[in-house]
C-alpha cells in the first residue's frame, strides 16, 4: 500500500508540532521518521494512525483519502513504545484479541495467531503472559498482534528505546526480517540516527516539525541537505567550525585545510566566514599535510577517536585502532577530497569540497 | 461529521452515557437535597404534605440557636472532640510504631486484630459496650473495683453518659488511626532510619524529629476526621443507650439532634438548619485539612 | 548471628508486652460479647463476673434466633448488601472508566464537581432523601434501602485511580484494534483491575451490612427490618437477658468478621487508601 501525506499539521495553540509535511512512502517499503524529541515524528505516526487528528491537511493510503477515517478502519497495524500488551491476557489471547474484535470465528483466530506467532518466532510462548516473556519477545508479540489482522500498514513508534543494547540490534534485524517476510509498508519513528540508518529504505528527518530531507539512508548520510542533518546523522558527530574562504582557500584559523585550486566545486563562492563542517572519518593521514598535536585519544573498539585544536576549535579525528596514536603525538593530515561541507547563513548545504 | 457545540462531535458526549447512572443518583440524592435542606432551612413551618410554609426568614437558625438541646449538643460534641481526637491519636500513633517494629507475620497478625472494631457494627458492638457499662453487672465497674472505685453508673446519670460514650468512641476510632498511621510508615524510607542509626539517634529523637514529621500530613488527616467524624456521632449514642441521646438528653449530638427534630418532632425547618450549620463546619474543618496539608507538601 | 543486647532484649518485651495487652483491650468487647452469650441467666448476673460459662449455653443463639424474626432480618440484610453491592460497582466501574479513560467535554469541571460532594455530610440530606421517599411511597420496600446508595463517590474515586494507572497506549491499541470502548472496559480494564474492583465491593459489603439510620427511618414494618434495626428492637424487648442479646449482637457482627478476615487484605488496603490520598 503506497502512502501520500500532504502538507499534514497539526497545530496545538500557537505550537506547530508538525509544518506542512509531505511524504511519499511506496508499497512495501520501510520508512524512518528519525529525529530529535520534539520534532513531530511521534504526532505525524499517531496522524499517521488517525488516534490524532490532524488540524490540516490529508492523508492517503493508496488511493483511498483516509483523513477523516477513525483507527480501527483504516487497516493499519500500530505497535506502540511500551507495546501496550494486554496484562491479563496470554501471548495467544493477545495475538487474537484485533481478530476477536473483527468477529473472526474462534476457531480461524487461533489458526491465524498461530501462523503469526511463527512468523516472528514466537511458538512455545504463546501461553505465557506478557510479564514472563523479555523485552524483545514482547516486542515481537506486539508486532504479531498488530500484523495477526493483516494491515496494509505497519506503524511503529520507537519499536526498540525500551530494550537494552544488545536487544536492540539483534531485534532490529528481527523487525526488518518480518517487514521483508510480510512485504508489509512501514513507517517507524526513532531518535536513533544508526537505528534508522541500518534498517530504513529511505529516511525522514524532522525538526521542530518540518520535514528537513527524505532519502536513502546512504544519500542522506553523504550528501546532507543543511547543518541539521549532517549534525544529527553520524556517530561520532560531525566537526563544526567557523571557517574562511580566502582567495588561497579555505582556512581554519589561519591554517590551510584546502588550496582553492584543489576545492571540487563551488568556484564561484564569495570570499569570507562560513560554518563548515567535517566528519572525523574524513581526516587522512598525510606526510604533506596539517601537522598537529593529539590532546586526548579515546579508543571505541574498532577504531581511535583522536581530539586535537586548531586555533581554538576543538576537533576530532577517527583513525583506525592499529595507528596507536598516544596523547601528545604529534601526527600529519588533510582532509579528503570533497569532504569538507559549507553551508550558507540559514544552513543549508552550498557546496562539498 | 457535525460539529457540535464549537470544536465538540456529538460521539465526544457518548462518554456521559457511562456517567449516567452515577449522575443521575448523585442529583436526586445528593444535589438535590443539599440543594433543598438550605431551602428548607429558610422556610418556616415548612409541612411535609403539602410543601406550604410561612415565609422565608431566618426564623428556624433562631430557634435552632435558643434550643438547649442544639447548643448542648454542640457543647457534648467540643467536649467529645477534645477527649476522643488527641487521645486516640496518641494512642494510635503508640501503637503503630510498635506494630511497624514488629517481624512481618506478628505486624500482620496486629494489624488485624486491632483493626476488627472498624469492621464491627457499631450497633451491636455498642450494645456489647453497654453491657460493659452496666453498672450492676458490667465488666468495667467490675475492674474498677480493684482499684477501690465504688460502682460508677455509667448510663444512668448524667455526669457520667458523656464519658462513658468517650471511651466507647476512643475504642472504636483508633482502629481506623492505626491501620493509615501504619500505611503512613510504611512509606517512609528505610533509608531514612538507617542513616539516622548509623549516627546513633536515639530512639524517642528517631520518633520526634523523623517518625513523626514524616508523618505530619496522615495525622493532620487523622485529626480532621476525628473532628468530622465526632459531628456524625450516632448511631454510638443510639445503641448505647437504647435509642435515646442519654439520661436527660446527655448525650445528645448534633446529628441525634437532626434526627430527632425531623423524625419525632417533624420539625423539618429547624432541622435542616442544624443540618446546614453541620455541612458548614464540615466544609471549614475539610478546607483547613485540605490547606494545612498542601502547606506541607509543597 | 549476633547476640542481641540486654537493653534490645528488654525493648522487645517490653513492646510485644504493651501490643498484646492493647490487642486484649481491643478484642475485650467480642470476648466479653461471645462469652455472655454462652452463660446462662444466674450467670449473667454473677458478681464477681464469670469469665467463661461453666457449660457454654449454645441454645442461646436458637433461642435468640426465635425470639424475634433474625432469620427475616438475615435474608433483608443480605438481600439489600448483595443488591447494592452489585449495582455500586458497576456503576463505580463505568463513571471511574469514563473520567479516567474516555473524551468527555467538561470532565475535569464535571470531576470537581463529583469530587465537591464527598465533603457532604450524608446525614444532611437524610431529611430531604426521607421526604423524597415518602412522596415515592417507597418505605417499607427493598427499593428504599438500596437505590439511593448504588453510586458512590468515593469508590468511583478509587477505581479511577486505579484505571489510571492503566497506560493509554493500551486504550489506544484497543481502538486501533477494533475495540469498542465498551468491550475495553469488560474486556481489558475490569480483569485488569479485579483486586481494585473487589476491594470497593467488600467495603461496601461491610457498609452495607453494618447501616442502621437509614434503613431505620425508612422502614416501619417488622417484616422489612434489618438485622441492626432489628437488633436494637430485640435489645428493648429482650430487657435484661442479656445473654441473648449478647447472642443476637453475635449474628451481626460475627459474619461480616468472617468475610473480613477471609478478605482482609483488600479491605486494609481499600480504607488505608483514604487515608494516603485524602
Amino acid at each position: 500500500m503506497k502512502i501520500r501525506i500532504d502538507k499534514l499539521t497539526k497545530q496545538y495553540g500557537d505550537f506547530r508540532a508538525v509544518d506542512e509535511l509531505s511524504l511519499e512512502v511506496n508499497d512495501g517499503e520501510l520508512v524512518g521518521l528519525l529525529g530529535p524529541s520534539g520534532c513531530g515524528k511521534s504526532t505525524t505516526l499517531f496522524m499517521l494512525s488517525g488516534l490524532t487528528e490532524p488540524s490540516s491537511g490529508k492523508i492517503y493510503f493508496g488511493d483511498r483519502d483516509v483523513t477523516e477515517i477513525p483507527p480501527e478502519d483504516r487497516e493499519i497495524g500500530l505497535v506502540f513504545q511500551n507495546y501496550a500488551l494486554y496484562p491479563h491476557m496470554t501471548v495467544l489471547d493477545n495475538i487474537m484479541f484485533p481478530l476477536i474484535n473483527r468477529r473472526i470465528p474462534k476457531e480461524e483466530a487461533r489458526k491465524r495467531a498461530e501462523e503469526m506467532a511463527e512468523i516472528v518466532h514466537l511458538e512455545g510462548l504463546l501461553n505465557r503472559k506478557p510479564k514472563a516473556l523479555s523485552g524483545g519477545q514482547q516486542q515481537r508479540v506486539a508486532i504479531a498482534r498488530a500484523l495477526v489482522k493483516k494491515p496494509q500498514v505497519l506503524l511503529l513508534d520507537e519499536p526498540l528505546s525500551n530494550l537494552d543494547a544488545k536487544l536492540r540490534i539483534s531485534t532490529r534485524e528481527e523487525i526488518r526480517r518480518i517487514q521483508q517476510e510480510v512485504r508489509i509498508t512501514t513507517i517507524f519513528v526513532t531518535h536513533d540516527q544508526e537505528e534508522a540508518m541500518s534498517i530504513s529504505d529511505r529516511i525522514a528527518v524532522m525538526d521542530r516539525g518540518r520535514l528537513q530531507q527524505y532519502e536513502r539512508p546512504q544519500d542522506m548520510y553523504l550528501n546532507p541537505v543543511n547543518e541539521f542533518v549532517a549534525n544529527f546523522l553520524g556517530m561520532p558527530q560531525i566537526n563544526m567550525f567557523e571557517g574562511e574562504l580566502r582567495d588561497e582557500g579555505i582556512f581554519l584559523a589561519d591554517k590551510l585545510l584546502r588550496r582553492r585550486e584543489d576545492m571540487s566545486e563551488g568556484h564561484d563562492l564569495r570570499n569570507g566566514r562560513y560554518r563548515m563542517g567535517i566528519r572525523p572519518e574524513n581526516f587522512e593521514i598525510d606526510p604533506e599535510g596539517l601537522k598537529e598535536r593529539a590532546l586526548h585519544v579515546r579508543m571505541t573498539g574498532r577504531d581511535l577517536l583522536v581530539f586535537f585544536n586548531i586555533g581554538d576549535t576543538e576537533l576530532r579525528l577517527l583513525a583506525h585502532s592499529d595507528h596507536n596514536f598516544k596523547k601528545g603525538d604529534e601526527f600529519s593530515i588533510s582532509v579528503r577530497p570533497g569532504q569538507i561541507m559549507i553551508f550558507d547563513g540559514d544552513g543549508r548545504t552550498m557546496a562539498k569540497v | 461529521m457535525k460539529k457540535l457545540f464549537g470544536h465538540y462531535r456529538l460521539r465526544d458526549f457518548k462518554g456521559y452515557l457511562y456517567l449516567m447512572p452515577a449522575l443521575i443518583i448523585l442529583l436526586v440524592f445528593t444535589a438535590y437535597p443539599l440543594f433543598k435542606a438550605f431551602l428548607m432551612s429558610f422556610q418556616e413551618d415548612y409541612s411535609i404534605i403539602n410543601g406550604s410554609y410561612d415565609g422565608i426568614n431566618l426564623e428556624n437558625y433562631r430557634e435552632l440557636f435558643e434550643d438547649d438541646d442544639f447548643l448542648k449538643a454542640l457543647t457534648n460534641t467540643s467536649i467529645y472532640v477534645v477527649f476522643v481526637v488527641p487521645i486516640s491519636i496518641v494512642l494510635s500513633l503508640m501503637v503503630a510504631v510498635l506494630i511497624n517494629n514488629c517481624g512481618k507475620r506478628s505486624k500482620g497478625i496486629f494489624q488485624t486484630l486491632y483493626f476488627l472494631p472498624y469492621v464491627t457494627s457499631v450497633i451491636a458492638i455498642g450494645i456489647v459496650w453497654s453491657w460493659i457499662f452496666n453498672s450492676n453487672y458490667g465488666l468495667l465497674n467490675y475492674f474498677l473495683s480493684f482499684f477501690g472505685i465504688d460502682p460508677i453508673p455509667w448510663l444512668n446519670e448524667p455526669d457520667y453518659a458523656l464519658p462513658a460514650l468517650i471511651i466507647f468512641s476512643i475504642w472504636k476510632s483508633m482502629a481506623f488511626n492505626i491501620l493509615i498511621f501504619l500505611s503512613g510508615l510504611s512509606m517512609i524510607s528505610q533509608d531514612i532510619y538507617q542513616a539516622a542509626r548509623i549516627d546513633s539517634t536515639p530512639r524517642l529523637r528517631v520518633f520526634f524529629r523523623i517518625t513523626v514529621p514524616q508523618l505530619k500530613p496522615i495525622i493532620v488527616y487523622a485529626f480532621m476526621m476525628g473532628f468530622i467524624n465526632a459531628f456524625k456521632v450516632y448511631n454510638e449514642v443510639f445503641s448505647l443507650f437504647q435509642g435515646k441521646a442519654g439520661p436527660a438528653d446527655s448525650a445528645i449530638t448534633v446529628v441525634y439532634y437532626i434526627y430527632d427534630k425531623f423524625y419525632n418532632s417533624a420539625d423539618y425547618g429547624v432541622a435542616s438548619s442544624a443540618a446546614v450549620v453541620l455541612f458548614i463546619i464540615i466544609m471549614v474543618l475539610t478546607m483547613i485539612q485540605r490547606y494545612v496539608t498542601r502547606d506541607k507538601e509543597a | 548471628m549476633r547476640s542481641k543486647k540486654p537493653s534490645a532484649v528488654i525493648a522487645s518485651v517490653l513492646k510485644y508486652t504493651f501490643l498484646c495487652l492493647g490487642a486484649f483491650f481491643t478484642l475485650l468487647p467480642f470476648l466479653w460479647m461471645i462469652s455472655s452469650a454462652l452463660k446462662t441467666p444466674a450467670e449473667i448476673i454473677k458478681m464477681p463476673p464469670v469469665m467463661v460459662p461453666e457449660v457454654p449455653q449454645f441454645e442461646n443463639f436458637s433461642t435468640a434466633w426465635s425470639a424475634a424474626p433474625f432469620g427475616r432480618y438475615f435474608i433483608n440484610t443480605i438481600i439489600i448488601t448483595v443488591l447494592t453491592t452489585v449495582c455500586v460497582v458497576i456503576t463505580s466501574i463505568l463513571s471511574a472508566f469514563a473520567f479516567s479513560k474516555l473524551k468527555l467535554p467538561g470532565k475535569n469541571i464535571v470531576f470537581a464537581l463529583f469530587m465537591a460532594t464527598l465533603m457532604i455530610p450524608g446525614e444532611m440530606l437524610i431529611i430531604t432523601n426521607f421526604i423524597t421517599i415518602t412522596k415515592l411511597h417507597w418505605i417499607d420496600t427493598y427499593k428504599a434501602m438500596i437505590v439511593p446508595w448504588v453510586s458512590s463517590v468515593f469508590y468511583t474515586y478509587l477505581l479511577a485511580q486505579f484505571f489510571m494507572q492503566v497506560p493509554d497506549s493500551l486504550y489506544l491499541a484497543a481502538k486501533v484494534d477494533k475495540c469498542s470502548d465498551f468491550k475495553f472496559m469488560t474486556r481489558i480494564m475490569v480483569p485488569m483491575n479485579k483486586s481494585a474492583i473487589t476491594t470497593i465491593g467488600i467495603l461496601n459489603i461491610i457498609g452495607c451490612w453494618n447501616s442502621f439510620l437509614w434503613p431505620l427511618l425508612v422502614t416501619n414494618k417488622q417484616e422489612m427490618r434489618v438485622l441492626s434495626t432489628g437488633l436494637i428492637r430485640f435489645q428493648t424487648e429482650a430487657g435484661t437477658s442479656y445473654e441473648l442479646i449478647m447472642a443476637a449482637s453475635c449474628i451481626l457482627v460475627v459474619p461480616i468478621i468472617i468475610v473480613f478476615l477471609f478478605l482482609r487484605k483488600y479491605v486494609l488496603e481499600g480504607v488505608s487508601f483514604s487515608g494516603v490520598k485524602g
